[in-house]
């Protein structure tokens, strides 16, 4: 009985663990606790947060959520403060479209730190990258000075006196 | 060709200095197979009658007989002074080993010219020859060696007014060395001329015997007889009746001779059998024809032969047909008709291996054994006979000498087909019971026999040839005109040699490997790396140098600047072919250092190419590998970085993350502390 070609069982992406929304969760319950009107006004705050955890995917999802989810925090903590010394402003605080701007206007900015953010990285890499090119080519020179062209392993180069000894000048440097 | 060849040193050593030989008075009459005699003087003992023998590099000498000469002179025997290495001119200046004997005056009892002494006469051969010659063969025998040159040639009377005669010396040829067929015993005279071994003190009293008959005669009886014809008038006849040609020596001299030739062992007279007719109280002993015979003869190429020892020999001179005829044959039928009194037990019958014609037709390889097992089978007394050669075991070391000194690669693989263990043990088996000395023989090749067939440098039969004979020089075509007879000497003469521009490739001399293999202890590891590195040119210099330091380190040799230059010389390409510019130079200065002192220790001690090769090659390739890997590291920064690279966008985001993390905790701090 022939047997069945065994299928390669496919491993499913262990998705990243993303902690930063269950632990969110749990911090706006036990906030509730203390004024259900801080919780309501992180929860309305950090809509776009939720969204982007809910919705995001791919391998920096985890990185993303942070970055826009600490921004968006950032934008909500001042009024976060005015609702926990008066709760009486909640309303007003939370229907003030300026206010609501604000809050998911720091989002925005965790959105723009995602996009602006490898960008900067790959030109701080780049400079770095000229620096390392300067301290290789003076290694490879050291070695070609010590060792002769033969150690770069141009076969023509090969022979009973290498061929810079000979006062030739090598093919390669 | 000329400067492959090592010159002769300059001056004359001290013993050259104290002898002088004249080369315009040769002395035939002490000249032998191992060196021409010519006249000498002592300067320091003018008026001693002396001769000085000029050694022939190629014929090995016995040198515990010198020792003990030397050390104890014997009466009645031509007794060595001294010896030395000399420059003689003999056609072309040459270093030779010369002996200086004491120079007996009487002459000899036989003339080279052959005649006889006008002095010999039947009353001086009873009384003073016999009596000389037995004190002289006794005083041997009692130190334990033979003297096997009793020829009537080489007894000289001790001076013109004397009766004394000594006898000539033995020492520069080995035993029975090209002795005349005549004149040797029948065990040892099948065996080849140069392969008769060291016999034993019977063959010196037949010698004698057949000296004393000869002299009798006046006669050179040995001159002048066919091989063959001779061997089979003296099985069939007896030595004494064959040698004479049937003529008797009457009286009591006859008895004596009779007795010395008498061909059985049993039968032949010893120096106590001597002593008693001497003094005429002993019986004369009867001699008898022993059965060698068989019970019925053996047709073998037309002849009809009855005497198994006869078989023998014509089964050894034509081993091709000899293997067909036994191939032809019921084997166990034949020995039990023919040799009656032989049993042929399953054991031997397994070990002499007879096999039957298998039809294919031709001569297996097997063959040759088969016939040379069967041979020791029907004269187990007498030599091995393989492939038309005759030896004796012990006299293989004079036997392979000649072959070398002749360049006969026939013969020389012929031996080293004979030193084939199992083939050893098969014939020791079959003979011992008759000659128990086989086995002690074949003791003595053993642990050649592993070395022989080998190719390798120090090995092969070169080595066999100077592990037998220890005593005989260096026989290279380069050292042709000098005389290497230890391993200093031939380091002095590469000295001398490298001055003149030779010396090169040295060790891939398998002479000169062989040598030294054969002279020096413990130097198959060296010689081994030396064969590995025979195809690497700069490796194989780098070797010989350290090679030829280890032997001025361990002989305690002086200064050698000319092979330490060749050597420096020698090493030029290893130096050149290390990559590493710093080592180089480095190098390149220690050994310009080194070349001016001479001492090829030191030159391997400061600069051990082999390790600094070794050294360059291992830091070459992590040389190599780092070029290469910094190539790769090129290659990857040299490309732009662009925002959508992996490793940008895992920095940037994490950047990203930590300034909004850091934007997060202002805020609130801000917050949360105000006025702060």
């Amino acid at each position: 009985m022939a047997k069945k070609p065994m299928k390669m069982r496919r491993r499913r992406p262990q998705q990243e663990m993303n902690g930063f929304l269950p632990l969110l969760f749990i911090a706006l319950v036990a906030l509730a606790l203390f004024s259900w009107q801080v919780s309501v006004l992180f929860l309305v705050g950090l809509a776009p947060s939720l969204v982007l955890g809910v919705t995001g995917k791919g391998v920096h999802k985890t990185e993303k959520l942070q970055c826009v989810g600490f921004s968006n925090i950032a934008g909500i903590i001042p009024f976060a403060m005015q609702v926990w010394s008066r709760p009486r402003d909640f309303s007003m605080i939370v229907s003030d479209p300026i206010n609501l701007v604000a809050m998911f206007g720091s989002a925005a900015i965790g959105y723009a730190l995602i996009y602006v953010g490898p960008m900067v990285a790959a030109q701080i890499l780049q400079v770095m990258a000229q620096d390392k090119l300067k301290t290789i080519a003076q290694q490879r020179q050291a070695l070609l000075e010590l060792w002769g062209p033969e150690v770069l392993g141009d076969p023509g180069s090969e022979g009973d006196e290498p061929a810079w000894a000979q006062g030739k000048r090598g093919g390669r440097t | 060709m000329s400067g492959d060849i090592a010159p002769v040193p300059d001056g004359q050593s001290a013993f050259g200095e104290r002898y002088v030989v004249d080369f315009s008075a040769p002395l035939t009459e002490f000249t032998t197979f191992g060196g021409d005699a010519f006249k000498a003087s002592d300067k320091e003992r003018p008026g001693k009658e002396i001769y000085a023998l000029i050694h022939h590099p190629t014929i090995p000498m016995r040198n515990d007989i010198y020792r003990s000469l030397k050390a104890r002179p014997v009466s009645n025997v031509v007794n060595p002074v001294d010896r030395g290495l000399m420059t003689v001119d003999q056609g072309g200046r040459r270093q030779r080993l010369v002996t200086i004997f004491e120079r007996p005056s009487g002459g000899a009892l036989f003339g080279p010219d052959g005649r006889v002494n006008p002095r010999v006469n039947t009353n001086r051969l009873r009384q003073s020859v016999v009596l000389s010659a037995l004190k002289a063969v006794a005083a041997l025998h009692k130190r334990g060696f033979t003297h096997r040159s009793i020829l009537p040639t080489n007894m000289y009377f001790v001076s013109n007014d004397s009766e004394e005669v000594c006898l000539g010396e033995c020492y520069s040829a080995p035993p029975g060395y090209k002795q005349p067929f005549a004149l040797e015993t029948l065990e040892v005279a099948l065996a080849h001329e140069t392969a008769r071994g060291n016999g034993d003190a019977s063959c010196d009293f037949y010698q004698l015997g057949a000296a004393l008959q000869s002299l009798y005669f006046g006669e050179q009886l040995w001159r002048g007889r066919d091989r063959d014809s001779m061997l089979m008038a003296r099985i069939n006849q007896g030595s004494f009746w064959a040698l004479g040609g049937g003529r008797d020596i009457p009286g009591a001299l006859g008895t004596l001779v009779r007795g010395l030739m008498a061909d059985e062992l049993e039968e032949r007279w010893s120096a106590e059998d001597v002593l008693d007719w001497f003094e005429g109280v002993g019986k004369p002993k009867r001699t008898s024809m022993r059965a060698w015979s068989m019970n019925r003869p053996t047709n073998f190429k037309g002849v009809a032969y009855v005497d198994r020892r006869l078989l023998a020999d014509a089964f050894a001179r034509d081993p091709r047909e000899a293997a067909n005829f036994l191939k032809s044959l019921d084997f166990p039928a034949w020995v039990q008709l023919s040799f009656r009194d032989e049993i042929l037990t399953e054991r031997l019958e397994q070990v002499l291996k007879v096999s039957t014609d298998s039809g294919l037709g031709g001569t297996r390889p097997d063959d040759y054994k088969m016939v040379t097992r069967v041979c020791m089978f029907m004269h187990p007394t007498g030599p091995i006979h393989y492939k038309g050669y005759s030896l004796i075991l012990d006299g293989l070391p004079s036997m392979v000498t000649d072959a070398f000194a002749r360049d006969d690669r026939d013969l020389l693989g012929i031996i080293l087909e004979i030193l084939d263990e199992r083939f050893l043990n098969a014939l020791g088996e079959i003979c011992s019971e008759r000659n128990p000395k086989f086995l002690g023989q074949v003791r003595e090749v053993r642990p050649f026999i592993p070395l022989a067939g080998s190719k390798q440098l120090g090995r092969g039969m070169e080595r066999v040839l100077y592990g037998l004979n220890p005593i005989l020089p260096c026989i290279s075509q380069r050292f042709s005109n000098v005389w290497i007879g230890s391993i200093k000497q031939m380091m002095r003469a590469l000295d001398r040699l490298s001055a003149t521009g030779g010396a090169k490739n040295i060790l891939l001399d398998r002479h000169v490997a062989a040598f030294c293999a054969a002279h020096g202890t413990d130097l198959e590891r060296e010689f081994n790396k030396l064969a590995a590195a025979q195809n690497d040119p700069a490796r194989f210099n780098s070797l010989s140098a350290e090679f030829f330091g280890m032997l001025q380190r361990r002989f305690k040799l002086e200064s050698l600047p000319h092979l330490t230059e060749k050597l420096v010389e020698g090493l030029t390409p290893a130096v050149k072919g290390l990559r590493n510019k710093k080592r180089r130079e480095r190098v390149q200065q220690l050994l310009e250092k080194v070349k001016k002192g001479g001492d090829i220790s030191k030159l391997t001690s400061e600069v051990n190419m082999v390790r600094i090769q070794a050294e360059d090659a291992r830091e070459f390739a992590q040389a190599r590998s780092a070029i290469m890997k910094l190539e790769k590291e090129k290659t990857r920064f040299s490309r732009k970085v662009l925002p959508t690279d992996t490793d940008a966008r895992n920095r940037g985001l994490r950047g990203s993350r930590w300034v909004a993390f850091a934007a997060m905790a202002l805020i609130g701090f801000m917050t949360f502390f105000p006025g702060g």
